[in-house]
């Protein structure tokens, strides 16, 4: 071998070895991770009712999720009562989550979310209070892992929203629920396409009954709340201020109690997030608005009460409340630790829910008080290792 | 990657008990292969010697074959024939059934591309669906492919042995390593890139390389240039920046060799040793740049002077020549051995070790290359003063032709001592041509008269390959039935859930109302076999499994699926209206089986078949769901209840719901037989 085809040869050598070391050249899992951006979608931990009737609150407790071991809990506070009780509808494993529709008077229709090997939803339906629960129409695919994804308004009727962003309404009790439209429906008709519709948040009924569906807008400035008129959706979400124009909506959190619609919005991401309140006593055709609540936190859990009034669970011990319509944004203390959901009483009182393992506390923060005091713990007896 | 677990757990007893059974099952089958063998060996060669006058005959076509064994071509025979029957000890530790997709297989491919985790998924599935089975095979082909490199010095038997341990290597090193690693980040020769098995395969081929080969002078230089571009690889890779390897820690968590080392030293292991192993981790802790730096160093310069010393035009012959290879070889080897007792932890401690790691393999195959670059007349003296050259060593012999235009080095090998065997000797090119067509040539060494006379004048080495082959096929041949079935070994299911117990006794009565609305009775279905079970439609876990257990038996029953009902009935007091098991049978994809029947009924109605049946259907308070049994009973077509299989379903993987609907199909059957 000559020595120019020598240094040839050693020359492809070491070319290929640097070939043979890049081939497997990546950096090596190093344990770091993105933070997340997106924006947060509240939990299905909530309280609904209170309209007169019984509060209903719904929390997860347990251990650990991923064992199955996380158990929802289901609480009343009867119309009237001062303290909470356990209320968890029996027959079905809840660790996949809970969503509640309150109908009124002492009826709630309660949703069992996917879990497992259960990929529908069943139905329980109580009528007095939750002193008996019978089952209802169950509800396939399951409910979406939003906590309005089950609406009741007048007659028994129900709308769903499923997983996979179908909307199906049921007419009456017990009977089959039918299509009303789905997520990708409604995004290419022109209400979904105006607004930009990128995924169903919310369900509930106006005052009128016609059905209303809400959720994520990718254009900005436009809130997407459509209502099912003369058999096609129309957007009938609120206008919204100037400051709001630039930045993308979703609605949080959608609920009728009598004849007033309220709707929570959050506008924007990160620290530029606002918090909006939306009125409607006409099925959405005009709208109040509350002033903005500048967040730089996520909303972790939304609680509607009477009058309108609203309360939300915020990242990092926040909280605040709204009374209702012409009022602002009031922030709380610091909630105690483990808070899950606000329930909002009457004349402006305030529970926060706080839940861990096994036990459920009642926070209470009265009128003009600065401080929570506990005011009840409730121990319930979480069937660990039932649904592995 | 769904199908590798089974989820047993890894000391489970039916699995341990039956893989005890198979492997002395096998076991005794090797000893009677091998007195069949010994007993038609000896009853031949005393029948031959008896009625041929003493003359054997010659020997077969690479039964015997003159000619001495390089000392390259011995280490790799003899050091990976110990190695493969050391790993088959390995894979007959009970825990490996279970535990080698799960624990084995299943985290070398995780870091690896979806298409390699694909590909292991499917070899890691079958294992799973057939545990014991695959255990067992992988005990005998390890045994029997070490003891037939052990048995096997030259010729044909030899080299095919070769071929065997390349092709099980290369299985090995696909299925079992993810191939060694190479496509997953972090790859690095500390952790024994590019994988054991690699070098498994390595040594396989060169074993299989004719015999015309052995002494080619390119061959030693070609081992030794691969080892070096190998090493000079690995060092650039080791050097590479941002991979983790400069850092003794790294923001507060150990850097990729300190965790390693760390990983490493807290598994179950004789203390001292621990002890050395966490001290190398706190040392490595405290000046990762240092040691990644040695280790950069040691490879870069072992592989260059691998790469010199093979690029050299000619062997060197010289011992101030052969130093700086001799020196690189003794250092790669010397690295190895600290590599493998402080990083890789020999390899077998914790867990499930299936092997020593790369660390050894690499090692022979460094020592072999150095045997094979070097020429006897060098290494000569030194065993000479010794006492290690034997009388055959002295003997003369022909020279090995070797043709000066390609070589180079004529000179070199007519001077080597041990190029003892002529060329005639090669049974590659021994074999006069056949005297008339391929068929009939064959048909003539087949023959029975020929085999046994071959067989008969074989030596004792011969007969041991043959029987070390015959261990291999124990093991292959399972195997591949094994993996040619499409459903999972019913032990599966035993191990989970305990054996069917068998009745005999008239079923109790039902008369319910199916998913459909129509009432359906134990008495309309005489005539067909029932498989009975009680599941409640709105179950997360167990029911869903249960009823793709079900869906799966009706497959495997094919045919006589027609003469089988499958039966439910809800089990669940308060969710048991008809648009529950309507919703269920959707959920299963069951609405399409014309033989399902999910059954209702009023509390009062499923409560009297519940305590019929001996089933229990509790609510549990806390958003627990319903608690009942898991329980099947086959009734045959007369009515009469034939078997009650447990089924409680375990962790619902694919192997675990192949093997109960198998073992529901076998009961169907069982009970079509007794009708």
């Amino acid at each position: 071998m000559s020595s120019r085809s020598r240094l040839a040869s050693r020359a492809a050598i070491a070319v290929a070895a640097i070939v043979i070391a890049g081939c497997g050249n990546r950096p090596a899992a190093s344990g770091q991770h993105l933070a997340a951006t997106s924006a947060a979608r509240p939990s299905l931990a909530t309280v609904v009712g209170g309209a007169g009737g019984a509060s209903w609150a719904i929390a997860e407790l347990g251990g650990s999720s991923a064992s199955h071991d996380n158990f929802w809990e289901l609480f009343v506070r009867p119309a009237g009562a001062a303290r909470w009780k356990l209320d968890t509808p029996p027959g079905v494993a809840d660790n996949g989550g809970l969503v509640a529709a309150d109908p009124g008077g002492r009826s709630l229709v309660t949703g069992f979310r996917p879990s497992q090997g259960l990929t529908f939803s069943p139905l329980a339906v109580t009528a007095d209070d939750g002193a008996s629960w019978s089952p209802g129409t169950p509800v396939s695919p399951g409910l979406a892992n939003v906590p309005d994804a089950l609406a009741a308004g007048p007659g028994g009727r129900l709308i769903a929203l499923s997983l996979g962003g179908r909307a199906q309404l049921g007419t009456r009790p017990g009977a089959a629920w039918r299509t009303l439209t789905s997520e990708q429906a409604l995004a290419a008709a022109p209400a979904g396409k105006a607004c930009g519709l990128t995924g169903l948040t919310a369900a509930a009924f106006a005052a009128d009954g016609s059905p209303l569906l809400a959720g994520a807008c990718s254009h900005p400035g436009i809130a997407g709340i459509f209502a099912l008129r003369g058999g096609s959706w129309q957007p009938t979400g609120p206008a919204l201020p100037a400051a709001q124009a630039g930045r993308s909506v979703t609605v949080l959190g959608l609920a009728t109690a009598g004849s007033r619609t309220t709707a929570l919005l959050v506008a924007g991401t990160g620290p530029a997030t606002s918090i909006l309140a939306a009125w409607s006593t006409d099925g959405g055709s005009r709208w109040s608005l509350s002033p903005q609540y500048r967040a730089a936190a996520a909303a972790l859990s939304v609680s509607f009460g009477t009058g309108g009034s609203a309360a939300i669970v915020l990242t990092g011990d926040h909280g605040v409340a709204l009374a209702g319509p012409g009022n602002s944004w009031r922030p709380l203390p610091a909630l105690p630790a483990g808070t899950a959901a606000l329930a909002v009483g009457p004349a402006g009182r305030l529970d926060a829910l706080a839940a861990s393992g096994r036990r459920f506390s009642d926070w209470r923060l009265g009128p003009g008080s600065t401080a929570w005091s506990q005011a009840q713990v409730i121990h319930v007896a979480i069937p660990y290792g039932s649904s592995g | 990657m769904p199908g590798m677990r089974s989820g047993l757990n890894l000391d489970n007893p039916v699995l341990a008990a039956a893989f005890r059974s198979a492997l002395l099952h096998q076991g005794f089958a090797a000893l009677l292969i091998f007195a069949v063998l010994a007993l038609a060996w000896a009853a031949i060669r005393e029948w031959r010697l008896g009625g041929a006058g003493g003359n054997l005959g010659s020997p077969a076509r690479g039964l015997v074959v003159a000619g001495r064994e390089p000392a390259w071509r011995m280490v790799l025979r003899v050091g990976f024939g110990i190695i493969w029957i050391f790993d088959g000890l390995l894979q007959a530790q009970p825990a490996m059934v279970v535990g080698l997709p799960s624990r084995v297989i299943q985290p070398t491919a995780a870091a690896s591309p979806p298409w390699v985790r694909q590909l292991v998924n499917w070899a890691g599935t079958s294992w799973s669906y057939h545990p014991v089975q695959s255990a067992t095979a992988a005990v005998w082909i390890q045994v029997g492919i070490g003891c037939w490199l052990l048995a096997a010095r030259r010729g044909q038997w030899s080299r095919l042995a070769g071929l065997v341990s390349l092709g099980w290597g290369l299985v090995v090193w696909v299925f079992g390593e993810s191939f060694g690693g190479i496509f997953a980040p972090g790859l690095t020769w500390l952790f024994g890139a590019p994988g054991a098995a690699g070098f498994y395969c390595v040594a396989g081929a060169l074993i299989a390389l004719p015999q015309r080969y052995w002494r080619a002078p390119w061959l030693g230089r070609g081992v030794l240039a691969a080892l070096g571009l190998f090493f000079t690889g690995m060092a650039v890779l080791q050097a590479w920046p941002g991979r983790g390897f400069w850092q003794g820690r790294l923001h507060d968590r150990p850097g990729t060799l300190t965790g390693m080392i760390q990983s490493m030293s807290h598994t179950p292991q004789p203390g001292f040793l621990a002890g050395w192993v966490r001290g190398f981790g706190s040392f490595t802790a405290a000046h990762g740049f240092a040691v990644n730096l040695f280790a950069v160093v040691a490879l870069a310069l072992i592989g260059t002077t691998l790469l010199i010393s093979a690029a050299r035009p000619a062997v060197p012959t010289g011992h101030r020549q052969l130093l700086l290879v001799r020196l690189a070889v003794i250092g790669a080897v010397l690295l190895c051995l600290a590599d493998w007792v402080l990083v890789e932890d020999f390899g077998i401690f914790g867990g499930l070790g299936t092997d020593p790691n790369s660390m050894i393999p690499m090692a022979l195959v460094l020592v072999a290359g150095y045997l094979a670059v070097v020429p006897a007349a060098v290494r000569a003296p030194a065993a000479k003063t010794a006492g290690a050259m034997t009388a055959a060593d002295a003997v003369p012999g022909p020279q090995v032709p070797v043709t000066a235009g390609t070589s180079g080095e004529p000179q070199l090998e007519a001077a080597e001592p041990d190029t003892a065997e002529p060329d005639t000797a090669e049974p590659d090119t021994a074999e006069p041509a056949p005297p008339a067509g391929w068929s009939r040539a064959w048909r003539g060494r087949l023959s029975p008269r020929r085999l046994a006379g071959a067989f008969g004048a074989a030596d004792a080495r011969t007969v041991a390959a043959i029987w070390a082959l015959g261990v291999t096929i124990i093991g292959a041949f399972p195997l591949a039935a094994a993996a040619a079935s499409r459903s999972a070994d019913p032990i599966i299911a035993q191990a989970i859930a305990g054996s069917a117990a068998t009745l005999n006794f008239q079923a109790p009565p039902f008369r319910l109302t199916d998913q459909y609305g129509r009432p359906v009775s134990l008495a309309g279905l005489h005539g067909k076999v029932v498989l009975l079970t009680f599941l409640d439609p709105v179950c997360t876990s167990d029911c869903p499994l249960i009823a793709q257990e079900f869906r799966e038996a009706d497959q495997v029953l094919g045919g006589n699926a027609r003469n089988v009902a499958l039966v439910a009935i809800v089990a669940n007091p308060l969710y048991r209206a008809v648009a529950y098991t309507r919703a269920f049978d959707r959920q299963e994809h069951l609405t399409g089986l014309p033989n399902w029947h999910y059954l209702t009924g009023t509390l009062p109605q499923l409560q009297r078949v519940w305590h019929a049946y001996g089933i229990t259907a509790q609510l549990t308070p806390g958003g627990g769901m319903i608690g009942h049994n898991d329980v099947a009973y086959v009734i045959d077509a007369s009515g009469r209840t034939r078997t009650e299989l447990d089924f409680n379903p375990g962790p619902g993987t694919t192997s675990t719901k192949s093997s109960f609907a198998v073992e529901l199909s076998d009961a169907a059957e069982r009970a079509m037989r007794q009708s």
